[in-house]
């Protein structure tokens, strides 16, 4: 919002406060200034000049040619087209080098074959209104050569309130609200100002009737009378000012005391309301209504309206109708200041997309009281611009509403713990008054006294004593209340609250009155009236202090070090790397990873199209950075430790409907494909199942591997998928997913490469028992390192083939790495060769080839009964 | 060569003279067959000892043995200035060069915010907080009705919150601040707690506007907690954060679930008269904060009058956008590695 500072010097003296000062002021105490701007300042640019004299252009009808005084020296011929210019008029000069509103440069020119130097302005050049049916002609007055804005007292500044600062301060919403503020920051007065309703006519008052519960209050009242005249130049430079462009008089006075005061009002002409007088209810669903932008609009039973008759004639809260707006030549008005509901008003102007200034300062619950002081300013601004107004009836004042004003009990102990500034209980009162508030003295027991004996018997169950407090409290708050108190029974209170730790400090308290301008929503309890006094005592003089810390250790979280060894091991040792992606899953990528079908969290007002589905799990977000990577490098692993969630069913309800929540890290890599000689173990997802098990490893869980038979994600290759896990007494805990692509998703995603996917689950890793040590005695004895190679089937798993190795070791295999895999014409078809090295080693001997040949021999036996075969070369 | 005792000054020049001489190790081995080996000549002079009449046997044997050392000797080091010439023959137009690159090792990386939120929990970690989490899809009553954001509060509109359901009851969190009411229900004052973690506004994006950002909350209960304590709190930390003594500036600020409440500038980091992150104004707005309502504190279940709280929130990615002057706040969560590679 806007603010002039020439509006505020009409309500307050703004000696020695300059326009930065006045910002820096509003920001430490108030709100947000988000900046200060000059006013029109091109008039700095623009001269007085004086039309010494003025003759016909030889060659058009229509054109003059002036001659301008501009102070220095030469006088200036200045060609200009206005009907209106003529030899003794002051009037404004664009020089030439003048820059003008919309970037408009005055050059020296040729019009008709006769020379110009500079432009006399039309105060729509200058941006100063609309007339643009001659030239601005100026105060006789005004000092040849001055700046026009020094010469009329033109220079004023906007200062710009961050909207956000004051959406609880129905008060700030117009300038004396802030000159208020200035006042009681800097110990000024503010000036008074008659808000009294002039005296009024006997005739028939114009009938109101509420209907709708949007409308709180509602006053009516005729104006009569009205001269013409047009605004006065200072209303319209401070309409200009804060962005208000001046349309004619009633509207500008009407704009006036709204941006005055904070109220917004409507004027009527009078001739459109019917003898029924007004209505407000609320509109029919589909109504209709011309609004006065000309826009015919739509109305649901949500909405108010202001009716004469049963007709709509203005949408309450936000815009009145076309037909019955008033217009330059309106004589006789129908003024209305009304109380709307904020919630209503918001609604309807959200859903009709007009966010008026009247319906900005109805959403945050206006003061009521406003209504009949608005009705005044405005009576009397007008009737002192035109010399006198009739108001011929009574103003009509009906509604149910209730004066909100209110008494809350402030302790200055507790003011003082909670600010941690030692502010004493005058600054207090006095901060208070400057802002409006009355305050009365500093009562012993106050805070008691005010409290009902039930409220008072709450405070005592609360604070946890023994079983007499409360009741103590009750019965001392209906003492209190009475006012029978003793010294001795004082005395003997504050013995019993210090003995439950209650500092009596804390119950000595003062009653402040807040006015009904602060009460509407603002300032309802005793914090709100401790922000009041921080911020006029000065939040920058509270001065820091430590706060100490108790010496236990901060408890260790095993989720949160375990998700960082996590992204440790991957980004070091792995070379993966880490990002970040959106909860959302965009429909399309979805659909390309193949689970837009599966159930998901729905997020219902989606921040573009296709952007409703909250993942549930990280993997496909992360598929969805490969193509763009993959055109950078060859080599690309991404790991994100992230959320997804599953929404609630019928198994699952959740807390309240809560979704399960998935912690997981998701790991993705992409490489060429593996050449045809390439190594057995040269693709992805051996390489990311080497990462995976690495990763578990460090955190002290040894996976072990299983084929899963059940259902995949869909983007995981049908067969080249695998789960890892733990087995413990038998009962397997499976901790992560592992898969190639499947190879038409990779087609739907642009991706060509050889792909792993894995995700791996934080949830059951930070179940798992801790690993405790793992800890062996070093070998005291040498080892034997056996090579093996093994024909086998090709359907038989290799993790049946260590097992057959293991077994055969009885005990003494301490190591088997497969360091070959072969398949062709010498093991024949349907069989592979598996090779591996093994080491035999035996913690009580040093062990010999005797014991070497035996190992083969089960060995032999061994895979034989899997068909197997052991190879000798 | 003869072996002549009167001659044995000559032969060790000449012995010496060809060592020096020798011009690789194969001339080295010559000389060492040739003077010190079987048949050569120390063994020569060896066997003509018994020969020498008795008194000279002695000074004879003497001056072999110092033949034999000083070849010997000269020997060893010429081999060694041989081979340390010989290694040297790869530097300097040899096949060594320092500047080939090696073989490439690419480094992994872990997000910027990653980083900066560690940063921040370990500096609040040192101040005696503890981290907590939650949940991102949060039940509308921890993210607005118990933060004292009532059901017709116009910061529920559809413009900020993004809503999982119709009814209203499930939303992608909007602040970190829901996890104070998770922290009251669960822990007994007094305490402190962090919560850094996503947040979500229903904004369209560009450089400067994400829907999806990061933030870390503060909150801490306990007995007689005041503003001056949170300034303190917010210095330390800042301090810490910038590594240069930072000043703050309150002002006061609205947030429903706080009062009084503020808006917290800082001295800009980054200059001491004026920079473009600061506007030239030398303060930079940087978080909000204040005392906890007791609405909330109630929400949460802890007696108000006992117990007084602040808490604070502010965003991580900014602290990131500051830090590395990085103009575009999409990048964070934009997935190109040819970003995340440089932090």
């Amino acid at each position: 919002m806007l603010i002039s500072y020439a509006w505020l010097g009409r309500h307050i003296d703004l000696d020695g406060l300059d326009v930065d000062e006045v910002a820096r002021l509003l920001t430490l105490h108030t709100a947000e200034v988000e900046g200060v701007e000059r006013v029109a300042p091109h008039l700095d640019q623009v001269i007085v000049g004086y039309v010494a004299a003025r003759e016909k252009h030889p060659d058009a009808d229509k054109l003059n040619i002036c001659t301008v005084d501009v102070g220095d020296g030469e006088p200036l011929q200045i060609v200009c087209g206005a009907p209106n210019v003529d030899a003794g008029q002051k009037v404004a000069v664009a020089k030439i080098g003048t820059m003008l509103p919309g970037d408009f440069k005055i050059k020296k020119s040729k019009i008709r074959g006769v020379e110009s130097r500079g432009m006399i302005c039309s105060v729509k050049e200058l941006e100063l209104g609309d007339e643009h049916d001659g030239i601005w002609v100026l105060d006789p007055e005004a000092e040849i050569a001055k700046p026009v804005a020094a010469a009329l007292g033109m220079i004023d500044w906007a200062i710009e309130i961050d909207n956000k600062a004051i959406t609880h301060r129905p008060d700030l919403w117009g300038h004396r609200g802030f000159a208020r503020e200035l006042a009681a920051i800097t110990g000024r007065a503010l000036r008074p100002l008659d808000l009294s309703l002039p005296s009024t006519g006997t005739a028939r008052s114009v009938p109101v009737s509420i209907e709708s519960k949007s409308c709180s209050r509602y006053i009516a009242l005729e104006i009569e009378g009205l001269k013409p005249a047009t605004t006065p130049a200072w209303m319209r430079q401070l309409l200009l000012a804060v962005g208000q462009r001046p349309i004619e008089l009633s509207v500008d006075v009407s704009n006036f005391v709204m941006l005055d005061l904070g109220q917004p009002n409507h004027l009527f002409d009078r001739s459109k309301i019917g003898s029924d007088g007004i209505g407000v209810r609320d509109a029919r669903e589909g109504e209709k209504l011309r609004t006065l932008d000309g826009v015919d609009r739509t109305l649901s039973s949500e909405d108010v309206l202001i009716t004469s008759g049963d007709e709509p004639i203005a949408i309450g809260g936000v815009m009145g109708g076309e037909e019955s707006m008033v217009a330059a030549g309106t004589n006789a008005m129908l003024l209305e200041v009304a109380s709307f509901h904020p919630t209503v008003i918001r609604r309807t102007a959200t859903r009709l997309g007009l966010r008026t200034d009247a319906s900005t300062r109805f959403e945050k619950t206006l003061d009521p009281t406003l209504p009949m002081q608005a009705a005044a300013h405005l009576v009397r601004t007008l009737s002192d611009i035109v010399g006198g107004l009739e108001l011929p009836s009574a103003a009509t004042d009906v509604g149910d509403w209730q004066d909100p004003s209110s008494v809350i009990e402030l302790r200055p102990d507790r003011l003082r713990k909670l600010l941690g500034a030692p502010i004493t209980d005058d600054e207090i009162r006095s901060y208070l008054e400057s802002l409006g508030f009355q305050v009365g003295r500093v009562e012993e027991f106050g805070w008691l006294r005010t409290h009902s004996p039930t409220r008072v018997a709450e405070v005592g169950a609360t604070l946890g004593g023994a079983a007499g407090i409360a009741e103590r409290l009750a019965e001392l708050g209906r003492q209190i209340d009475t006012l029978s108190l003793t010294p001795a029974d004082i005395a003997e209170i504050r013995n019993r609250l210090e003995s439950y730790g209650i500092g009596v400090g804390d119950l000595s308290s003062m009653s402040v009155s807040v006015p009904s301008f602060r009460a509407t929503k603002d300032i309802t309890i005793e914090v709100d009236l401790i922000e009041e006094v921080g911020r006029l005592y000065g939040l920058t003089r509270i001065e820091e202090q430590a706060l100490v810390v108790s010496a236990k250790p901060v408890a260790r979280d095993r989720r949160r070090q375990m998700v960082r060894a996590i992204q440790d091991r991957l980004a070091g040792g792995a070379r993966f790397h880490e990002v970040l992606t959106y909860s959302f899953l965009p429909e399309e990528l979805a659909q390309k990873t193949g689970v837009a079908d599966e159930a998901y969290v729905e997020v219902v007002n989606a921040v573009s199209e296709g952007w409703n589905r909250v993942r549930r799990s990280v993997a496909p977000s992360l598929l969805g950075l490969l193509e763009n990577n993959l055109r950078h490098r060859d080599d690309v692993r991404l790991f994100e430790v992230g959320k997804g969630y599953l929404p609630a069913d019928a198994e699952h309800p959740g807390d309240r409907g809560q979704p399960r929540q998935r912690h997981e890290v998701a790991l993705v890599w992409g490489a060429p494909k593996p050449g045809k000689k390439a190594r057995f173990d040269a693709d992805r997802l051996s390489a990311l199942k080497a990462v995976v098990e690495d990763l578990c490893g460090s955190l002290g869980v040894e996976l072990t591997w299983r084929a899963v038979e059940d259902e995949r994600p869909a983007w995981a290759h049908p067969a080249r998928r695998l789960v890892g896990g733990v087995e413990h007494k038998k009962e397997f805990t499976e901790l992560c997913f592992l898969s190639s692509i499947d190879p038409r998703v990779a087609r739907a995603l642009g991706v060509s490469a050889d792909v792993a996917i894995g995700t791996v689950s934080i949830d059951a890793l930070v179940e798992l028992p801790d690993p405790g040590s793992r800890y062996t005695p070093l070998p005291k004895f040498p080892g034997i390192k056996i090579d093996v190679a093994l024909a086998v089937p090709e359907a038989l798993p290799a993790a049946e083939v260590v097992l057959a190795i293991e077994a055969a070791g009885k005990g003494l295999v301490k190591e088997i790495k497969l360091f070959d895999l072969y398949r062709g014409e010498q093991v024949g078809e349907g069989r592979k060769s598996l090779a591996y090295h093994v080491l035999l080693q035996s913690q009580a001997k040093t062990l010999t080839d005797k014991e070497a040949q035996k190992f083969l021999q089960r060995l032999e036996r061994g895979v034989e009964k899997h068909s197997g075969e052991l190879r000798r070369e | 060569m003869d072996a002549n005792f009167d001659q044995l000054d000559e032969l060790r020049e000449a012995g010496l003279a060809r060592v020096h001489a020798a011009a690789d190790s194969d001339a080295l081995r010559l000389v060492e067959r040739e003077f010190l080996e079987k048949g050569g000549v120390v063994a020569a002079l060896l066997a003509e000892i018994p020969k020498l009449a008795p008194e000279k046997r002695r000074e004879g044997g003497q001056g072999a043995n110092q033949l034999k050392t000083a070849i010997q000797n000269a020997i060893g080091e010429k081999r060694e200035a041989l081979l340390e010439a010989s290694l040297m023959v790869e530097a300097g137009g040899g096949s060594f060069d320092p500047t080939l690159p090696a073989a490439p090792m690419e480094r992994g990386s872990l997000h910027p915010i990653t980083q900066v939120t560690r940063e921040v929990e370990e500096i609040f970690q040192s101040m005696g907080y503890t981290v907590l989490d939650g949940p991102e899809v949060e039940l509308d009553f921890y993210n607005f009705q118990a933060l004292n954001i009532p059901a017709d509060h116009p910061a529920r509109e559809h413009q900020d919150t993004f809503w999982c359901d119709h009814e209203q009851n499930l939303v992608l969190r909007t602040q970190t601040s829901p996890v104070q009411i998770r922290a009251m229900e669960t822990l007994e004052p007094p305490f402190r707690v962090i919560v850094p973690g996503r947040v979500f506004r229903n904004e369209a994006l560009d450089a400067t506007h994400e829907h999806t950002f990061h933030q870390v909350e503060g909150l801490v209960v306990g007995e007689d907690i005041n503003v001056g304590q949170l300034i303190g709190t917010l210095k330390s930390f800042l301090t810490e954060v910038f590594q240069k003594e930072t000043d703050v500036r309150l002002r006061p600020g609205f947030f429903p679930f706080v009062e009084p409440g503020f808006e917290v500038d800082i001295r800009c980091p980054f200059c001491d008269t004026g920079c473009k992150v600061c506007s030239d104004t030398t303060w930079v707005e940087y978080c909000g904060c204040g005392m906890v309502h007791p609405n909330v504190l109630r929400a949460g279940g802890i007696d108000s009058e006992r117990w007084s709280a602040f808490a604070f929130g502010m965003g991580l990615d900014r602290l990131v956008m500051m830090r590395n002057k990085i103009d575009d706040l999409r990048q964070f969560m934009g997935g190109d590695l040819r970003f995340l590679e440089q932090f």
